[in-house]
């Protein structure tokens, strides 16, 4: 028999109506089952909801422990509490300095970052003043205080210094700093009692 | 169900909702991403954008819709972890009693050559990380020195296509962002570390068939000018061998679209080592101590 | 019915265009020389001619006409609708042609350029809101359950269109969130645009046709928001450059859509049982049917692909262009050649004038499918398993899935052939439907002139 082609003109059907048949109960047990499997994969997969967690890290402090400064964790935490009671009041908790107060940020500075570090211990011994250029902008500050009388003990200000240059929310991930590289440099400074100037501390070799 | 407004108000909820939670909240994520600290070289910020020639090669990867068949994006299914000795230290038999206990299974003999042999000596392989963290931990009070090495896994890193996985960071400048559904061919997130030699990618956008018979690619001959040589060939004309040559007196050139779309293949890396992408590379050597203030450091200098 | 002429012609243009791209796997130095024909801007066009031009032309059609008859009320504004479907065809035109010329935007199913986008918005609203307004004008007040889905989809697509538009063309957003943004529309426009209607068109016909109701109202109701809900989410891959999170939350959505594809299963089976022999009486049902198996289907995959175990094998692969296809050809292109098949004669009052060319489509278009999706699923798995074996150079990757692409090219063949019979008979019926109404009016015209001028 020929299939018919054009069934509508021949048979006028009615709009089609629906049934009430009733939802299956199973079928509402399946969302809820379902969805106990979706918190569960979250937590697995999830990374927490975390932008700076990628797969295969399921949470940011699996990240943290494989940057590279990430041996001497406990030195990076009590370095983040020390930066909180001394640095935070001016340079903020957010490391990102006050403008308005020509404070600049340490977030990205490549004064904290620089390789090796020794410009940057000396700012933090005898504190830095005058005109500066931090990542590309000018700060020209009355003065940083010195801190070399205020913390004698140079595993805080090597704690500290660890923390500013390894924050990997700051996406920082400069080297360690030890108390023996802030002592010897406390050591060579030891005569200086005025604050840095730029030009001063550029003619500082690297040492 | 009867009334329309009714549905619209479902309607609007059900697409607000998957608004905010992949478009909205996404973008407050990552919708002011900065550029990252590079960790082996911490001053110089990453990504930086691409040269000129690089971003307008990006348009012609655009217009030639180059990522219908490669993808770039490069994935990581896992990472392992090595530890290697860097440093035996002075106190030799402790550090080998220590190693005893880190490697079971291993005698003395080995362990001996371990600790005697030119550093850096691999002394695990593909542990967990807690694994690599306890040895680490019972070598460093004997003296030695040991680093945990982490390695991204994945078949893409496998192949060579890239040492570490693409991040969000990786695009940061780039306009479209073409990531690519398809692997027709290659992916060419890090073709620009791997492949890095412009002529071979001149020849191969000419005839890919040069260099890989067995290539799918088709040619893009309409990049290339085929013109008579001058006095002397052109010094970027294309160099043939055998049977790919145009015949005598003819040159194939390429034009300027050739030559952007090169150099923004050539400026396609991600082997940046950032927070989201822990690996270990060997780091440059720091600055010698006696070293004259070098310009490496500080953004002020001359 | 502007729209399905239209459509039945960017259907062809869209088998062309697939044609070509298909062939070119194997033979890449075809059509090599013209930048026109690279297949990197072929498969766009492609794309965008079959999405943009066909599925979204064939949709708005069986959108309207399905408002219309449930609504029990006449077209409101039909110039304007008119208007609209001239205007979207310009659109169309001017975007596939924009690709081919190289202005594509880089966007993944948005790659018309930004000048063509705007027209269709334009388009699409002048078509839609007389959709709206009739439908604010039924006379039937009961709602039944296709124009639920119809009216969330015309509200859906301007906003997902306009909203990934802003974002991605006219104020771009930053960096990587451009594949968000994108995938998040292609997800949209798929699972829940083409769905709704698809589902719309699937459950308006499949009981009418076999003249049984549908099975369940309240499974409907279940699917429908189940649907609306969990549907848009899906779409991130689990191996792009983007933060863990966001892939895992696509992938929790897209297998809670089990739920409302279970529901339609359900219905579909139980409205449909025993009446198979309708189907051997009823060609617009077979294409239905076809249909609402192959979003089953679909469906399914689409669940399976969505988990990263499955989807470390078939990302990048040709798996997930077989799964594009299955969607877009197999369900919804199919449903929609059903509801036009049935449509056009009732809109113009004349039979569609060869039942050989309407079988010949039947038959090609499902050979073509079942032939492309097979050879392409399975092409995609082992092509796959080779990448991810990092010992097989990728020379023989590519090699190794070389002879399933040869096999869909038959198969696109198939669906091409089918694709020409449709417009054949489509022009055929439209010819034969102007002669009849033009010329009595013409020689009537005529008539009056011969009497004018004896007198």
């Amino acid at each position: 028999m020929n299939p018919d082609v054009n069934p509508s003109r021949t048979r006028q059907e009615a709009e089609p109506t629906s049934g009430s048949a009733q939802a299956p109960v199973w079928l509402f047990v399946l969302v809820a089952v379902l969805a106990f499997w979706g918190m569960g994969f979250l937590d697995n997969y999830g990374g927490g909801f975390d932008p700076r967690v990628y797969e295969p890290y399921s949470a940011r402090t699996e990240v943290e422990r494989d940057q590279p400064s990430t041996r001497g964790r406990e030195r990076f935490n009590a370095g983040r509490l020390a930066f909180l009671q001394y640095c935070a009041p001016c340079h903020m908790e957010t490391g990102l300095g006050n403008p308005a107060n020509n404070v600049p940020p340490l977030v990205h500075s490549e004064w904290a970052l620089a390789e090796p570090p020794n410009r940057l211990i000396r700012i933090v011994l005898n504190g830095l003043r005058g005109p500066v250029k931090v990542d590309g902008k000018d700060f020209n500050s009355d003065g940083m205080l010195p801190w070399r009388d205020t913390i004698t003990d140079d595993e805080i200000i090597a704690r500290i210094l660890t923390y500013v240059r390894g924050n990997g929310e700051w996406g920082h991930n400069a080297s360690e700093i030890t108390a023996e590289q802030v002592a010897r440099i406390r050591d060579e400074t030891k005569a200086r009692a005025v604050q840095w100037t730029v030009d001063e501390l550029l003619k500082v070799s690297e040492k | 169900m009867n009334q329309g407004p009714l549905i619209f108000l479902g309607v609007f909820f059900a697409l607000a909702l998957s608004w905010f939670g992949l478009v909205f909240e996404p973008q407050l994520q990552l919708g002011n991403a900065q550029q990252a600290t590079n960790v082996v070289n911490p001053t110089q910020l990453y990504p930086q954008m691409r040269p000129g020639q690089a971003r307008q090669g990006l348009d012609v990867y655009r217009s030639l819709g180059c990522a219908a068949c490669h993808s770039q994006q490069v994935g990581q299914t896992g990472r392992t972890y090595d530890v290697t000795l860097t440093d035996a230290g002075t106190n030799r038999a402790e550090v080998i009693a220590a190693l005893l206990k880190v490697k079971p299974g291993s005698n003395t003999a080995e362990v001996e050559k371990l600790a005697a042999g030119p550093m850096p000596q691999t002394i695990l392989k593909n542990v967990p990380r807690a694994v690599a963290d306890a040895a680490v931990a019972k070598l460093e009070p004997t003296g030695a020195k040991a680093e945990v090495k982490i390695i991204p896994t994945g078949p893409d890193i496998t192949r060579g296509w890239g040492k570490r996985r693409s991040v969000a960071e990786d695009f940061l400048f780039d306009q479209p962002v073409m990531l690519g559904s398809q692997r027709a061919g290659p992916d060419l997130a890090d073709v620009g570390s791997r492949l890095p030699d412009a002529n071979w990618h001149l020849l191969h956008l000419y005839n890919p068939q040069i260099l890989l018979k067995k290539s799918v690619m088709p040619p893009y001959r309409f990049l290339f000018e085929k013109r008579k040589v001058g006095r002397e060939p052109a010094p970027e004309a294309l160099k043939f061998s055998g049977e790919f040559a145009p015949e005598r007196g003819y040159e194939i050139v390429p034009t300027d679209n050739a030559r952007q779309l090169v150099a923004y293949l050539l400026s396609l890396r991600a082997d940046a080592v950032i927070f989201e992408t822990p690996i270990t590379v060997a780091r440059p050597p720091a600055a010698s101590t006696n070293a004259p203030a070098a310009a490496a450091t500080n953004a002020p200098a001359k | 019915m502007v729209l399905f002429a239209f459509a039945a012609v960017w259907l062809v243009a869209a088998s062309v265009f697939g044609l070509i791209t298909s062939l070119k796997f194997h033979a890449p130095n075809l059509l090599a020389a013209c930048p026109w024909f690279t297949y990197g801007r072929v498969q766009p066009a492609q794309l965008n001619a079959l999405v943009y031009g066909f599925a979204a032309q064939a949709a708005l059609g069986a959108a309207l006409w399905m408002i219309a008859r449930l609504g029990r009320t006449p077209l409101l504004q039909p110039g304007y609708i008119v208007l609209g479907a001239i205007l979207w065809n310009l659109g169309v035109k001017i975007g596939v042609f924009g690709i081919l010329i190289g202005d594509t935007t880089g966007y993944e199913w948005l790659e018309m350029p930004r000048y063509a986008s705007p027209i269709l918005f334009l388009a699409y609203s002048m078509i839609g809101i007389p959709a709206l307004l009739t439908f604010h004008h039924r006379r039937e007040p009961t709602l039944y359950v296709s124009q639920w889905f119809l009216l969330a989809a015309l509200f859906w697509f301007p906003w997902i269109y306009s909203t990934a538009h802003l974002l991605l063309v006219f104020f771009p957003v930053r960096g990587v969130l451009q594949a968000v943004v994108d995938w998040w529309f292609i997800g949209n426009l798929t699972t829940i645009w083409f769905g709704f209607i698809g589902l719309a068109a699937i459950f308006y016909f499949l009981p009418r046709l076999t003249e049984r109701p549908l099975h369940s109202n309240y499974l409907a109701l279940v699917a429908f928001w189940t649907l609306a809900l969990f549907g848009g989410w899906g779409g991130i891959q689990h191996g792009a450059p983007l933060p863990a999170w966001m892939p895992s939350l696509s992938t929790v959505f897209t297998v809670l859509t089990v739920v409302p594809l279970i529901a339609i299963a359900i219905n579909f089976k139980k409205t449909f049982a025993g009446a198979s022999a309708n189907l051997k009486e009823n060609l617009p049902l077979r294409f239905v049917a076809f249909g609402a198996v192959a979003y089953l289907l679909a469906g399914a995959l689409n669940i399976a692909d969505s988990l990263p175990q499955v989807n470390q094998v078939t990302r990048f692969t040709f798996f997930t262009s077989a799964r594009t296809q299955l969607f877009l050809y197999g369900f919804f292109g199919m449903t929609m050649l059903g509801a036009i098949y049935y449509i056009v004669p009732q809109l113009i009052q004349k039979d569609w004038p060869s039942g050989a060319l309407f079988r010949l489509h039947f038959r090609g278009a499902v050979f073509g499918i079942i032939v492309c999706v097979v050879s392409l699923l399975l092409g995609g798995v082992v092509q796959g398993m080779s990448l991810n074996n990092a010992n097989v150079p990728f020379a023989d990757v590519t090699k190794s899935s070389l002879h399933f692409l040869r096999m869909s090219t038959l198969g696109d063949l198939g669906i091409a052939i089918g694709n020409f019979a449709l417009a054949l008979n489509f022009g055929w019926l439209l010819v034969r439907c102007c002669r009849e109404c033009c010329v009595p009016i013409v020689a009537a015209a005529a008539k009056l002139e011969t009497a004018e001028v004896a007198r």
